[in-house]
């Protein structure tokens, strides 16, 4: 396999006296769709918490394209080509659909004097192309807080997909939204794995989804990686059925 | 993907080709004409006292309603602005060998000074987040109050420094128009950049803004010394009109109270609340003034709580919902990473 587009080493992380990340190695390569799975409490969200440095980390290090961003901010993260969704979905509630759009723009070739003046032609069309891909054109002028649950899932993925990055952390970002549209955007996901060589880490709970679509699946359990393996070497494997259920 | 639907809305719209800029410009020279009809120097001086108002609103409301950062102490600014002029006009020869300045010198100053205290500030305080960063700044002020006190040689301490008289009103009245007109056109340009959505991200959900790329350390720190320089220079220009100077009447918690009820009453975070609010205000503290001398402080004080319960979106509320933002979700404590998510 090629060099890891985002690897995280050794991550340790605890919240007072709970350790919810200890020494967790985990390796994302280019163009590859790779799954977080584990029972809640596990330290999936602070796992991706700490790849997009949300968060500081107790110990370890984390590389993004072979580069050492331990110390990067989560803003210099997302200008090298990362993007992620949140598991309580963050968007600007008392902008509109299309503002908070036009905010999630690309950074690439941008320099500091071009934010002193209006948003780019480009920028206004590319955030309509989503708009129009995730189903939410008509909701354009409607202020974000007016949109439901699963509204603002899509509205949140079209914010993470307008600066065109090369990877995608999406945490539990199909929950909310109707059957119909995720098989859709399972279908988008993979085009653009294939078509654009994008890459994509996704914390899910829906296991089919996580079938259908992953290529590996990482495991934690207890804030520490209790297998990977293929989807279905997941499935069958004794200690992650017993994590999960108990038995 | 399906074809971007080509509406009238897809595109941005050019900014003069926008109403309300006009109609700002046209009461902008309506103002600039007003001393031709020959008014009482009263009535100017009240016209000035209004523009210093709606200047020193504006300026708060690109820190306190846009970026979310409610500055409880905006007034030391305008302190430092003050004592700037007041220094460099009337005590640089002792302090900085230097000849005594013009107010126009000098005044460049007043703008630079409180700037580049602001920068150094804004390093510690707005790491601080919601009502902490309020109460920071409040202390701020007070200390800054004392501090100018206990400086006697510089700033002549509770005696104050008396300023050389001007008293040109014509000259003031334009030159508080000047500033009002640069203060209102650059809240209006900001909120139409890209550099704007960038500080309403921030104030809504930094985290969230940090993660779509913006570099909110530097936004902020930006609009919080711009916001700065802008109310120093007010500051150097009052001590100017003024005359004379003392920590009591320079960092008096009133003038504080006012701007903020300014723009919490024509709605925080928007363009045209502030100077609405402030004319607004202006209006009532007269009434106030005039019917109840010894209360009308307790009648602003009431008004603010009018405000923040019965109408949290200001006046700008009333007509346009939802685009201005109340103050109590400002001043919510709001953690960099949600509980949910931390679990």
């Amino acid at each position: 396999m090629s060099t890891p587009i985002l690897e995280g080493q050794g991550i340790s992380k605890a919240y007072g006296g709970v350790q919810a990340l200890y020494r967790v190695n985990i390796a994302l390569y280019p163009g590859e769709i790779l799954g977080l799975i584990g029972p809640n409490g596990s330290g999936k969200t602070t796992l991706f918490n700490a790849l997009s440095r949300v968060i500081p980390v107790d110990e370890g290090r984390i590389f993004f394209r072979g580069q050492d961003v331990t110390d990067a901010r989560p803003y210099q993260m997302a200008r090298m080509g990362l993007a992620r969704t949140f598991q309580v979905v963050r968007v600007y509630k008392k902008m509109s659909v299309l503002e908070n759009m036009l905010i999630s723009r690309s950074w690439r070739g941008v320099r500091a004097w071009n934010v002193l003046r209006p948003s780019r032609r480009e920028t206004y069309q590319r955030a309509w192309e989503l708009l129009e891909f995730f189903r939410i054109a008509h909701l354009a002028h409607m202020p974000a807080g007016a949109l439901s649950g699963g509204q603002r899932r899509l509205l949140e993925l079209a914010m993470a997909s307008m600066p065109d990055p090369e990877v995608f952390l999406l945490d539990e970002a199909m929950s909310g939204i109707n059957p119909a549209l995720v098989e859709e955007i399972k279908e988008r996901i993979q085009e653009m794995r294939q078509h654009q060589g994008k890459t994509f880490l996704m914390v899910e709970h829906n296991i089919q989804f996580i079938s259908d679509l992953c290529d590996r699946v990482v495991v934690l359990h207890q804030g520490q990686v209790l297998a990977e393996g293929t989807p279905q070497e997941i499935t069958e494997n004794e200690a992650v059925i017993e994590a999960y259920l108990g038995v | 993907m399906r074809a971007a639907t080509a509406t009238s809305a897809s595109a941005p719209v050019s900014l003069f080709r926008r109403w309300d800029i006009w109609a700002w410009v046209g009461l902008i020279l309506l103002a600039a004409l007003y001393p031709l009809s020959d008014p009482t120097t009263a009535r100017l001086l009240v016209a000035t006292q209004i523009f210093v108002l709606i200047t020193l609103a504006s300026n708060w409301n690109l820190i306190g309603g846009m970026t979310g950062y409610v500055d409880f102490g905006h007034l030391t600014f305008f302190g430092i602005g003050a004592y700037t002029v007041g220094i460099l006009m009337t005590r640089s020869k002792e302090i900085v060998f230097a000849p005594q300045l013009s107010f126009w010198q000098a005044w460049v100053f007043s703008g630079l000074a409180a700037m580049v205290f602001a920068l150094l500030l804004g390093a510690a305080t707005l790491r601080l987040r919601g009502p902490y960063f309020s109460i920071a700044m409040l202390a701020t002020l007070l200390a800054m109050r004392e501090i100018v006190r206990l400086l006697t040689p510089i700033t002549g301490g509770g005696g104050g420094l008396d300023l050389p008289p001007e008293l040109n009103r014509i000259e003031e009245y334009y030159l508080s128009l000047g500033l009002m007109t640069l203060s209102v056109g650059l809240m209006w340009w900001i909120r139409n950049t890209e550099f704007g959505l960038s500080l309403l991200a921030i104030r809504e959900d930094e985290v969230g803004a940090e993660m779509r790329g913006i570099n909110t350390t530097l936004h902020k720190t930006t609009a919080f010394a711009l916001s700065a320089f802008l109310t120093g220079l007010v500051g150097g220009f009052w001590a100017w009109q003024n005359t004379y100077i003392d920590p009591d009447v320079v960092f008096f918690e009133p003038r504080n109270l006012e701007m903020i009820i300014a723009v919490v009453l024509g709605g925080l975070g928007t363009v045209w609340g502030p100077p609405l609010g402030a004319v607004v205000l202006y209006g009532l503290r007269e009434f106030f003034w005039n019917r109840f001398l010894f209360a009308h402080l307790l009648g602003l004080g009431l008004m603010l709580i009018f405000v923040v319960l019965f109408l949290p979106g200001g006046l700008i509320g009333l007509m346009q919902k939802g685009r201005a933002i109340p103050l109590h979700e400002l001043l919510r404590p709001r953690p960099a990473v949600s509980q949910e998510e931390e679990a």
